[in-house]
């Protein structure tokens, strides 16, 4: 008692520093405290949050697959259906529950096609899980509002067009960038319209992702693509041209050349290499007559062109840049020269006393 | 001098003590938040990325693992079959085999099929020339290795002959005995494909320790807990580097390194600044630095992106011999970086990185060690002198220790909060514990190696290059 | 019952897993099913079955792993029908270079898995 009494009035007597340090250390001491019984409670919790939610996946996919096989020809809900779906409709107000059917549903949705796909898709409607999805294109916060659209894109709600178009230009990327997912999974190149009046920019893992959903579907009939190649927004024609090279939009090509005198440079080089791949000859001449305007990546691209375009006239051109500074357009000049004459290559052995020249000359002889 | 100038004297030597230590506190008060609010973000953002569709993707840009190996014989094999599982449609594999005096190159052409390869190198990069030459497998199930036998040149070295080698937009510089999850190079490259106002330089990610993990086949099975406390403690250590310190200062952009084991650079930037520093310990440091320096200087708009999720996985020193060499290592690369680059510190022109990112290391990490042990001297000499106010000593002694305490309870509760990844039951006990005796059973080695790396980067010069000849490359994952 | 086909299925999607094993199991097969390549080369060497349906991309031990283990190690002529994601076309060329019979692409009608089981099976 007495030492206690000690510590109270050598608190009391101490100077004013003395005593904050020791406030703090006392609050430090409650926190390391409370946070030590909110970790153990946090990893129990969490331990058996995983138990659970393996329980119940496991309850819910045996449910959903007698659903699946309880169905018959004469009723449209045969009676052990209806069980199922009256006993997942009843689990569906409880949000850890209805997370984990959900998940169940797209789980199998995802990997498998045909009539047991729709039935799933049937019973997302049945069970009324679509409820709670709708309201969220609605909510305040933007992860709800991307999540509702995801979900309803892998259920393939088409309803929804409405609620969903009129994101598309959402200020956080992953409600837009869901919100275009959406229309391409579900409207196929219709849905690809959301991108003429597209103001935000389109990031390269959007496009990415976009042209992977385009390629599952069977129907390849690809849209008039001329007015994006046109559009103001960079990132759109940068798509555009991703869509001309994967589907061959040889049609395009004046659009394409139009092009080359775009205001970005990456569009430039992008679009030298559709060209090339579309092998439009007439992109040729134009940057061949313009080539020293150009900067040292569209002069790459261009040689990386004229690997796939060039003929014989295009040969005092090339010798003229076997010796340009750059080693890829050395590369490129000297490897053209030596598919298209192998004489000449032959005697452009001590063209040039350059290093990179007699390195390249020395591999493509070996080739 | 009379007593009145000593106590002047003193007053000040000890309200600067104050101010330090307050600041240091206050910094980690503040990162502390910013990891929190920035990691809540990301869980909420990754929660709806699609990997899948990436890593399939035809049009995904093409990726180059980078793995400098020096003596690796022993695990060389296995490393590069993990390598080479990586679930990416677009990348490669190069290893280059850093003049290895063992059988390495004997091992992978005989494992993998290899036979030389007439290849063009545009040497972009000054490096030590090819030693045996390119290899390429002639077995289509081994098409992505490439491996490159070179002249001994060390760590730096062995990374740009990589940079000219490689012929993709991208490259991944890592250890070569370190593991990788199968969906890592997705994961680290979205950043250079979602940022669209700013150009992404290159993507740091976290290195986790792998010591007394389950690993077979290249591959992670079971994450364990070690037993060792030398082991726990840096697991400790790490988890606050990377889940408060480094998560803070991406969000800063302030990321002034990124670690050594695994980054993944723009190449053409990283060979547009002249590929890594063969003449400093501190490589994976210098470089970004340069890179950081370079984007200033032609005044484009750029950030170093950081990937929190536990995707690379290594053996961390489990002796206190070693660990001292590994942070000895670590100091000096720090100074020599800081020194080399003196030009940007508290200099306006470089914005953030000038005035905040390059002040910070050189206090709080740099000085940091220096500072303590200063600490220690003078409260040695007011023992002899008997002059310590004990009352004061052992109050702030006590609160500095309960203040690191805290911290790591807050990096093991982020932990727990985002990835989980020690899931067996006891083991929160023992990250507590570990927590409480850090202080004790790793602190003081660490002061010591950043004390010795002072020591040799001053006044051993030998050492300094001796060590990058002899020891050819050693583990780099710098905190 | 002891007659019946045996298949060992390997999938990490447990959903699927147990649609198939219905499915498959009304056909008059035995199902044994492995949740990663681990398992599924364990149930091989323990049960020998009839016909092997594995997903190319699993946890830990990857389906063209499991193939070339059936065909390399173990020496077996076992049918393999491997599953795999749009876009894993590189990966579905792997599998056939190491002896795999099939592919069906994910998403697949379940009807028609059992049509190529059935014409693997006679």
């Amino acid at each position: 008692m007495k030492s206690y009494q000690y510590i109270i009035d050598y608190f009391e007597n101490a100077p004013t520093i003395i005593q904050l340090v020791w406030v703090t250390i006392f609050i430090f001491f409650v926190a390391v405290l409370i946070l030590t019984i909110q970790l153990k409670f946090l990893r129990s919790r969490l331990r058996k949050n995983e138990k659970t939610v393996a329980e119940y996946r496991k309850e819910y996919e045996s449910d959903l697959i007698t659903y699946l096989y309880a169905g018959n020809e004469e009723e449209e809900i045969s009676a052990e259906q209806q069980i199922i779906i009256d006993k997942l409709r009843s689990c569906t107000s409880d949000d850890f529950k209805r997370r984990i059917i959900v998940s169940t549903l797209l789980r199998l949705r995802n990997d498998i096609s045909g009539e047991m796909a729709e039935a799933i898709q049937k019973l997302y409607f049945q069970t009324r899980l679509i409820s709670y999805a709708l309201p969220r294109l609605k909510s305040k916060k933007w992860y709800i509002v991307a999540k509702g659209i995801k979900e309803l894109k892998q259920f393939q709600v088409k309803e929804v067009h409405d609620e969903i178009v009129i994101h598309v230009n959402h200020h956080k990327r992953e409600v837009r960038n869901e919100s275009h997912l959406y229309l391409v999974s579900l409207f196929n190149f219709e849905g690809l319209k959301f991108l003429d009046d597209l103001q935000t920019s389109l990031s390269e893992w959007d496009q990415i992702q976009l042209l992977e959903v385009l390629q599952k579907f069977d129907d390849q009939e690809i849209p008039d693509i001329n007015p994006w190649l046109k559009s103001e927004n960079d990132s759109v024609v940068a798509f555009a041209l991703k869509l001309a090279k994967i589907y061959n939009q040889f049609e395009v090509k004046d659009a394409l050349i139009g092009l080359l005198s775009h205001h970005q440079k990456k569009i430039r080089v992008d679009a030298i290499h559709v060209l090339s791949h579309l092998h439009v000859v007439e992109a040729k001449d134009i940057l061949k007559n313009n080539f020293d305007q150009l900067s040292e990546d569209e002069q790459i691209e261009f040689f990386k062109l004229l690997e796939n375009l060039c003929e014989t006239s295009d040969e005092p051109f090339l010798l003229a840049h076997t010796t340009h500074q750059n080693f890829e357009i050395k590369l490129s000049a000297l490897k053209i020269i030596k598919t298209l004459a192998v004489e000449k290559f032959k005697s452009l052995k001590y063209f040039s006393t350059d290093a990179d020249y007699v390195k390249i000359y020395e591999f493509l002889e070996y080739k | 001098m009379n007593t009145s100038t000593v106590q002047i004297i003193l007053t000040i030597i000890h309200l600067l003590f104050f101010i330090y230590a307050f600041l240091a506190i206050a910094s980690y008060v503040i990162l502390a938040i910013i990891s929190a609010i920035e990691t809540k973000q990301y869980m909420k953002k990754n929660s709806f990325v699609n990997y899948k569709e990436i890593l399939s993707s035809t049009i995904s840009p093409s990726i180059s693992i980078i793995a400098p190996a020096y003596n690796e014989s022993l695990n060389i094999i296995e490393n590069v079959r993990s390598l080479l599982s990586s679930h990416y449609v677009n990348y490669d594999v190069i290893i280059v085999n850093d003049g290895s005096k063992d059988d390495s190159l004997e091992k992978l052409i005989a494992a993998y099929d290899l036979v030389k390869v007439n290849f063009l190198i545009n040497q972009q990069i000054h490096t030590k020339p090819i030693r045996a030459g390119v290899f390429k497998s002639t077995n289509p199930a081994f098409e992505k290795l490439t491996v490159v036998d070179k002249e001994n040149g060390g760590k730096a070295d062995a990374l740009n002959m990589g940079l000219n080698i490689s012929n993709n937009q991208y490259v991944a510089c890592i250890d070569v005995d370190c593991l990788l999850l199968e969906n890592a190079l997705q994961k680290m490259v979205k950043p250079f494909l979602e940022v669209t106002e700013e150009k992404i330089i290159a993507t740091g990610g976290v290195i986790r320790i792998a010591n007394s993990c389950v690993i077979k086949n290249g591959k992670l099975l079971d994450v364990n807990f070690p037993k060792k406390w030398i082991e726990k403690a840096q697991i400790l250590e790490y988890l606050r580097a990377f889940l408060l310190g480094r998560m803070a200062w991406s969000r800063l952009n302030g990321l002034l390194v990124i670690s050594g084991a695994f980054g993944l650079f723009d190449k053409k930037i990283a060979i547009e600044v002249g590929g890594y520093d063969t003449n400093t310990v501190g490589e994976d440091m210098e470089i970004i630095v340069r890179m950081r320096r370079h984007m200033e200087e032609i005044n484009q708009k750029y950030r170093v992106a950081y990937i929190p999720d536990p995707l690379c996985w290594t053996e961390a020193p489990d002796n206190y011999k070693t660990f001292i060499s590994q942070r000895n290592r670590w100091t000096r690369g720090t100074i020599e970086t800081l020194r080399k680059h003196r030009k940007i510190g508290f200099n306006p022109k470089y914005r953030s990185l000038g005035m905040l990112s390059y002040p910070y290391w050189l206090f709080f990490e740099r000085l940091a060690p220096v500072i303590e042990v200063i600490g220690i001297v003078y409260f040695a000499i007011l023992i002899a002198l008997n002059e310590v106010r004990w009352d004061y000593a052992i109050a702030f002694i006590v609160l500095a220790y309960f203040f690191t305490v805290l911290f790591s309870v807050v990096a093991i509760f982020s932990e727990e909060l985002t990835y989980h990844q020690y899931k067996k039951k006891g083991t929160g006990f023992k990250l507590l514990q570990i927590s409480m005796l850090e202080p004790f059973v790793l602190h003081p080695f660490i002061l010591y190696a950043a004390i010795r790396g002072n020591i040799d980067y001053y006044f051993n010069k030998k050492k300094k290059w001796g060590e990058m000849t002899r020891k050819g490359m050693a583990k780099s994952e710098t905190n | 019952m002891s007659d019946a086909k045996k298949i060992v299925l390997a999938e990490d999607n447990s959903t699927l897993s147990l649609l198939l094993k219905f499915r498959l199991e009304k056909e008059g097969y035995k199902l044994l099913i492995a949740a990663d390549g681990k398992e599924a080369i364990e149930l091989i060497e323990q049960h020998n079955p009839e016909l092997i349906l594995t997903d190319i991309m699993m946890p830990f031990i990857s389906g063209l792993e499991v193939i070339s283990h059936v065909r390399n190690k173990l020496n077996l002529q076992t049918p393999i029908i491997v599953f795999s994601a749009a876009g894993q076309e590189e990966m579905v060329l792997k599998a056939f270079n190491l002896g795999a019979n099939d592919f069906m692409g994910k998403p697949f009608s379940p009807n028609e898995l059992v049509i190529r089981v059935k014409r693997l099976l006679c």
